[in-house]
């Protein structure tokens, strides 16, 4: 890290030690009373990247990105943010994050969507007539413009996330935390919520995701960091968290001619590579098979097939991201 | 431009918040007034009780109970409605769930304090004018005209006293959450020898000689000089000068316990909990 001045456009901001990242975090421990939420944390997000902090409830996601916005104190540890120190929980550090926060109570509900968004463009600095503006252009961009004289109490969950966007946008920051944003939302809802958080990334804000939501990070982080009871239990791409995929339950759609499975029969087949459950079901065609330790999916279809049970259909019972969470959260498969 | 400039800035933004929340709860506007209309009924009543000699004259100006009692119920509802609201402003966005939004803005927390109170000190005298003007109109008070500046000014100048109390208040709360009550039960002994609602020199003899330090005693005293007595700036002006450090002081006190409960609270990695 280089010190130096820099000279811009607000004069209070006099000197800050430039990183090349926009989110620096080294060793960040964090203790609740003897409850150990943080363990030797670190982390490391480039200036438009979007980085997934992933992990179970009470993994310390939420205790991490409440540090990196100043809120809490880490017990130990250094975060920098956007270069600056996030422990000192400076005005210039508040100036240059936006957050999007899991709750849907982080608005006025009784004042319209666009005077909340008024005010705390206000808050950060900006005049009225220019912070009118402003609340305008973000509530555009995120499809709210019809909504903008409705009471924030009146916007559906998918509506207060794309408000708690718009008000991330009011600052153009460099550095968007966002904690959880999705877990309430539907399908098209998250879709949408993560193009704009696209859109905050591709101009060069630094983005720490954080969820629990292992489907949503394929094709939307570049990198990310797995947390589990406080300890990083992976860090890297998402192609490298999918080489700890190590799938062993499989469903599987069977026939046997006219007649259903003899479940026996099934099982007798597969031996001890495989076990097979009954439908999922009853009348489905739908059963789940296990496989043993070292056992391949080639084989126990083969050995159904020689019984005579047709194997329709296969696929993995979860996604590659699910079965490396779990091979790395040591969760029961 | 200097912080503390845009930090003063920010506070009309807070001012058109509250006005929004409390224009959309405009029932409660209503209820508020007939609560005070139904006080100064109840006052009145009592006033035809009370043997307006045994009272204190001012500036040897005889008063009614009535005159006597409203004075004191003015600066009485001054000391609760904005104690409360100011101590209550931080527990208000800590239930909300907007006290962290705030917090994780470029905004100073003493501007988030006196931000969150500056609708209800602009809206409180609204209030006793309406209380006084009611009064006057119904049972024909007899105030001063002269008096009425000397009076404006002292409880201008007791305002940081009642917004420190509060703002102290406010910091009890972000700390132990539930707290607040101490401060206001400290707040209600302040009131009670204090000579609101009836003369200290009712009070046993070594009580009276203790009320007559109180900040609040010498407001209203003072107030009741100037409003009742016609006293002016000259008599009003000693008030003035021994309220104005010990409201001064006990605002920038607050505003330093506001700071550290909000600090500690950082280190805790409990702000925002409830």
């Amino acid at each position: 890290m280089i010190e130096t001045a820099v000279r811009g456009t607000r004069p209070a901001r006099a000197l800050r030690l430039v990183s090349p990242s926009g989110i620096d975090a080294e060793h960040v421990v964090r203790s609740f009373r003897r409850t150990l939420a943080l363990d030797d944390v670190s982390l490391s997000v480039r200036p438009g990247e979007i980085h997934a902090l992933l992990g179970p409830n009470g993994a310390g996601k939420t205790t991490l990105v409440r540090i990196l916005s100043g809120l809490i104190a880490p017990t130990s540890g250094t975060v920098r943010v956007a270069g600056l120190n996030a422990t000192a929980n400076s005005r210039d550090l508040r100036s240059d994050i936006g957050i999007i926060p899991s709750g849907d109570r982080s608005f006025y509900l009784r004042i319209s969507g666009l005077e909340n968004l008024v005010f705390f463009a206000r808050l950060h600095g900006l005049r009225k007539r220019h912070a009118a503006e402003r609340a305008y252009e973000v509530l555009e961009h995120v499809g709210l413009t019809d909504a903008a004289r409705q009471r924030v109490g009146e916007y559906s969950h998918g509506m207060q996330k794309r408000l708690s966007v718009a008000r991330a946008l009011l600052t153009k920051p460099r550095v968007l935390l966002v904690d959880e944003a999705t877990h309430d939302l539907d399908p098209d809802g998250s879709r949408r919520v993560q193009e704009l958080v696209q859109e905050i990334a591709a101009r060069g804000a630094a983005v720490l995701w954080a969820t629990q939501r292992l489907d949503e990070i394929r094709g939307f982080a570049g990198a990310v960091t797995l947390l589990d009871r406080g300890k990083v239990r992976f860090q890297g791409s998402v192609p490298r968290l999918i080489e700890h995929s190590t799938p062993r339950r499989f469903v599987v759609r069977l026939r046997n001619g006219a007649g259903g499975i003899e479940l026996q029969a099934a099982q007798r087949a597969l031996g001890v590579r495989a076990r097979i459950t009954p439908p999922i079901e009853p009348g489905s065609e739908h059963h789940v098979i296990a496989l043993a330790e070292g056992a391949v999916l080639g084989d126990a279809v083969a050995s159904l097939s020689g019984i005579g049970i047709d194997v329709l259909a296969c696929r993995q019972e979860r996604s590659e991201i699910e079965e490396a969470f779990l091979a790395l959260t040591d969760k029961p498969a | 431009m200097s912080v503390l400039a845009v930090e003063a800035l920010k506070i009309p933004a807070f001012i058109r918040r509250d006005f929004l929340v409390a224009w959309s709860y405009r029932m409660s506007f209503v209820t508020d007034l007939v609560g005070l209309a139904g006080q100064a009924l109840v006052f009145y009543f009592i006033s035809q009780l009370v043997d307006s000699s045994k009272l204190p004259t001012f500036q040897g100006t005889e008063v009614t109970y009535l005159e006597f009692a409203t004075v004191g119920l003015l600066l009485g509802a001054f000391i609760h409605f904005g104690m409360q609201n100011v101590a209550q402003a931080v527990r208000n966005e800590q239930l909300m769930g907007t006290l962290e939004s705030l917090l994780v803005t470029p905004t100073a927390p003493y501007t988030i304090q006196l931000g969150s109170v500056a609708f209800v000190f602009l809206y409180l005298p609204i209030r006793i004018i309406l209380l006084v003007g009611v009064l006057a109109l119904a049972f024909g008070l007899n105030f001063q005209a002269e008096g009425v500046l000397p009076a404006l000014a002292l409880l201008i100048t007791f305002m940081p006293f009642v917004w420190g109390l509060g703002v102290i208040s406010a910091a009890v709360i972000v700390t132990f959450k539930r707290g607040g009550g101490l401060v206001g039960m400290g707040a209600l002994a302040l009131a009670f020898v204090s000579g609101l609602y009836f003369p200290i020199e009712l009070l046993p003899g070594w009580l009276t000689s203790i009320a007559e330090q109180n900040p609040i005693a010498v407001a209203v005293e003072g107030m009741r000089d100037a409003l009742l007595g016609g006293a002016g700036w000259s008599e009003v002006g000693s008030s003035i000068l021994l309220l104005a450090p010990l409201s001064l002081g006990l605002l920038f006190a607050g505003l330093l316990a506001f700071e550290l409960a909000l600090a500690r609270e950082r280190r805790l990695g409990t702000v925002g909990l409830y």
